[in-house]
């Protein structure tokens, strides 16, 4: 009885303090953590030079994804920028990979303290970003600091944007390829196909030559085969906020997955340690091909003892061969000062800018940026420098921007999980397609 | 009768002839211990209580963690807890977390208990053997799981390297809906087996040996002495491992987000890692909180029913 009595009043205790927490119900009100002021994004502000500039010697974070193998690059990359000037210094901090700076970056924003002054940004997390104030509008600093944003693709930019705003820069991008054992092709006489209706002999003959499988297809990311999708036509966001993923169309690519999957002549790497497994597989030469980012371009060059090949992914039946621009964003977190915000603004000038984009490019697999670079001699020397790379310079006007939704997080992890069910654990196209629709379109009306 | 001297004194008159302290010397007491446990109780309420409440509070709203404002829903998040696509993950989560919880109890009871019956002797070389047995206890469990991660892969792993030598196929085995968990807890196994042992080791040196003496005398062989003396002396120390381990095990994070994140198609996505997709994968707070809570209370539950039960069954008399 004793115990009963007390375990009521320890619960009346938490609902009271519940109720005592909060008064204002029903309706909008203020932060559950402290946010600065002017944070909110707006439209851009009445053109003031003086407004951005940078008075005080201050020292800023910088947050980025580049792994260990970059720490040189990014060290000299940054010591040119303190250099370069008086007032700032910049840190550069490794955080891990995407998902490990959204979660830190989330994690800082909602506590409104910890944050870096610049933040790299998958470009799949730009529409929640801009939607929820979590990066600043850059549009202000745009027009208050005259700065020329027209030199960059403009698919590039708009991958940048949220709702027409400019919440973030073009950074480090990268998009969908092939690449292949370019050694064995030349051996064997294979090609890769242009039609996807060519890929299963394509996948037969690659899975024979190298006694293991024709490809590998990313499962743990869905932004490797939804591209295959939407070449097909599928709408996975329909113009009435519904999900298109169980429509004969997507069911048709999706059961060409599974029958590959059945055949052994593609594999489907899921899970935390897919993309390292899935990279090792190639270097072992035990996959023919696999498809992943151009930005690891450098990464498979310098590890596999063979010629390594770039291809574009395959036309889709419809004759679609669109792509989606992949990498990382850069963006200023919101709820910093003023004084930090400027000083980030001009670190991520320099960043961004042309010069240092050349360099990371010629580092890594990430493609410039700059309309500049693409269309003169400095891309002509770099495609002699990475001849490989031509496939991806041929169709840079298909590098699209990524679906932005504010839902998209969500439909993305029960997109990929439903996937693996169907390919690696054997489930029902069908049922299973309805199934993922049926939630994925509850999300959606969730979102509105 | 005019001058009684034992009439009592009308109220008010009292003070200038005896004063009544305000508290009584066994209030003051109290109160003064009550001022020694508030510091502890305010610490609690501030990083224990508040946090809980202000769960319940988020789970009426529709906050997404990332923006500055929310609005109240009501019990729109509860009900889709139990209605819509919350309810498929919550109770698939429910299983996994209790299936892999069972699994950790069992390997710490039963495998702790054996390891230490094996290792009970007290020379040096067992010493030793013990040592290595728990030391994995203190390898963080984020190291623990990297190393699992390597020893588990299906194409380089060294446990499908022995399986080949023995001929049988290589098993995919954080890729397999059929495997993934048990994988998971192969990985926690190898960390609670020698803390199973040390708990259980250091409560069976304190059973008096006259019990052993008097059984063997009575002609008790060593298996009737191992489960009508050692078994039955060792139940407190069997509810400290398993109420420590339940509670434990049901906060499993780390080693699931490592080696599987969830996966596959959500065959290790035990509750916590449920909560944390919501949160900061989905941006759902809301649910998250709503998960939170629910989690809470099966805990509360589960804990007091617990507790209950062991207090009729648990023999203190060692």
């Amino acid at each position: 009885m004793k115990k009963t009595i007390s375990l009521l009043l320890a619960l009346v205790m938490l609902l009271g303090l519940c109720a005592c927490s909060k008064s204002t119900g029903g309706q909008a009100s203020q932060p559950p953590a402290q946010s600065s002021g002017g944070t909110e994004n707006k439209d851009p502000a009445p053109a003031d030079p003086g407004q951005y500039e940078v008075t005080e010697p201050i020292t800023i974070i910088w947050w980025h994804a580049l792994e260990d193998q970059y720490s040189a690059d990014v060290e000299r990359i940054v010591k040119g920028f303190n250099e370069s000037q008086d007032l700032i210094t910049v840190e550069a901090q490794y955080i891990g990979a995407y998902k490990d700076v959204n979660e830190a970056l989330v994690s800082a924003h909602a506590a409104g303290s910890g944050l870096p002054a610049v933040c790299v940004a998958n470009t799949d997390y730009v529409a929640q970003y801009g939607a929820n104030g979590v990066f600043e509008n850059l549009d202000p600093y745009i027009a208050g600091t005259g700065y020329d944003v027209n030199d960059f693709s403009t698919g590039l930019l708009l991958s940048s944007q949220y709702e027409g705003k400019q919440v973030a820069m073009p950074f480090l991008h990268s998009t969908q390829v092939i690449y292949y054992n370019k050694t064995m092709a030349d051996e064997k006489g294979i090609t890769i196909p242009e039609k996807i209706e060519d890929f299963e002999a394509f996948l037969k003959a690659g899975a024979e030559a190298c006694g293991g499988y024709g490809t590998m297809i990313p499962g743990w990311d869905q932004w490797y085969f939804e591209t295959l999708y939407l070449n097909e036509g599928v709408k996975i966001i329909t113009d009435d906020n519904t999900c298109d993923l169980a429509g004969d169309t997507a069911l048709k690519v999706t059961q060409q997955f599974r029958d590959w999957y059945d055949a052994g002549l593609i594999a489907w790497p899921f899970g935390p340690d897919a993309s390292a497994g899935m990279r090792q597989t190639f270097y072992d030469g035990k996959t023919f091909s696999v498809m992943h980012t151009s930005s690891l371009y450098n990464n498979y060059v310098d590890k596999c003892d063979f010629e390594v090949g770039m291809a574009w992914y395959p036309a889709a039946t419809t004759g679609g061969k669109n792509s989606e621009v992949g990498g990382c964003v850069l963006g200023i977190p919101a709820k910093n000062d003023q004084a930090t915000k400027n000083a980030a603004w001009q670190f991520l000038q320099y960043l961004v800018g042309k010069e240092v984009n050349m360099d990371w490019a010629k580092v890594t697999g990430y493609i410039p940026t700059r309309n500049s670079v693409l269309t003169t001699d400095e891309g002509v020397k770099f495609l002699e420098e990475k001849p490989a790379f031509k496939c991806v310079f041929d169709n840079l006007n298909l590098i699209n921007p990524r679906i932005q939704n504010a839902a998209w997080s969500e439909l993305a992890t029960t997109w990929k999980n439903y996937m693996d069910t169907i390919i690696n654990q054997g489930g029902d196209v069908n049922s299973e397609s309805e199934a993922m629709q049926e939630e994925i379109d509850e999300i959606l009306a969730d979102h509105g | 009768m005019t001058d009684s001297p034992a009439r009592t004194p009308p109220s008010g008159q009292t003070g200038a002839q005896e004063k009544k302290p305000l508290f009584t010397a066994r209030t003051k007491s109290k109160i003064v211990d009550f001022l020694f446990v508030v510091p502890a109780l305010a610490l609690l309420a501030l990083f224990t209580y508040y946090p809980v409440a202000k769960l319940v509070q988020i789970s009426f709203t529709d906050w997404n963690l990332l923006s500055p404002t929310w609005d109240w829903v009501g019990p729109k998040n509860w009900i889709w807890l139990f209605t819509g696509s919350g309810a498929k993950y919550l109770w698939n989560s429910l299983k996994v977390t209790f299936l892999y919880s069972a699994g950790e109890i069992f390997a710490t009871l039963v495998g702790g208990m054996i390891l230490a019956l094996i290792f009970s002797r007290m020379t040096r070389g067992f010493s030793a053997m013990r040592a290595i047995l728990f030391v994995p206890k203190y390898v963080a469990m984020s190291s623990c799981a990297v190393v699992f991660m390597w020893i588990l892969n299906t194409d380089y792993g060294v446990l499908n390297y022995f399986l080949s030598l023995v001929g049988a196929a290589p098993v995919d085995w954080l890729g397999q809906k059929s495997t993934a968990l048990l994988s998971v807890l192969m990985t926690t196994c190898w960390r609670v087996l020698g803390y199973g042992m040390m708990i259980y080791l250091s409560a069976m040196i304190g059973i008096s040996p006259q019990y052993y003496e008097a059984a063997a005398l009575d002609g008790a062989t060593r298996t009737q002495q191992f489960f009508s003396i050692t078994l039955p002396l060792l139940s407190p120390t069997t509810l400290f491992l398993l109420v420590t381990t339940f509670l434990s095990s049901m906060k499993v994070f780390q080693s699931v987000d490592i080696l599987t994140s969830g996966g596959p198609s959500r065959s290790t996505e035990v509750f916590v890692y449920l909560i944390y997709r919501y949160a900061m994968v989905d941006f759902r707070m809301d649910r998250a909180a709503t998960s939170a809570v629910m989690f809470f209370l099966i805990l509360l539950g589960i804990t007091v029913a617990t507790m209950k039960y062991s207090n009729n069954t648990v023999n203190y008399d060692s």
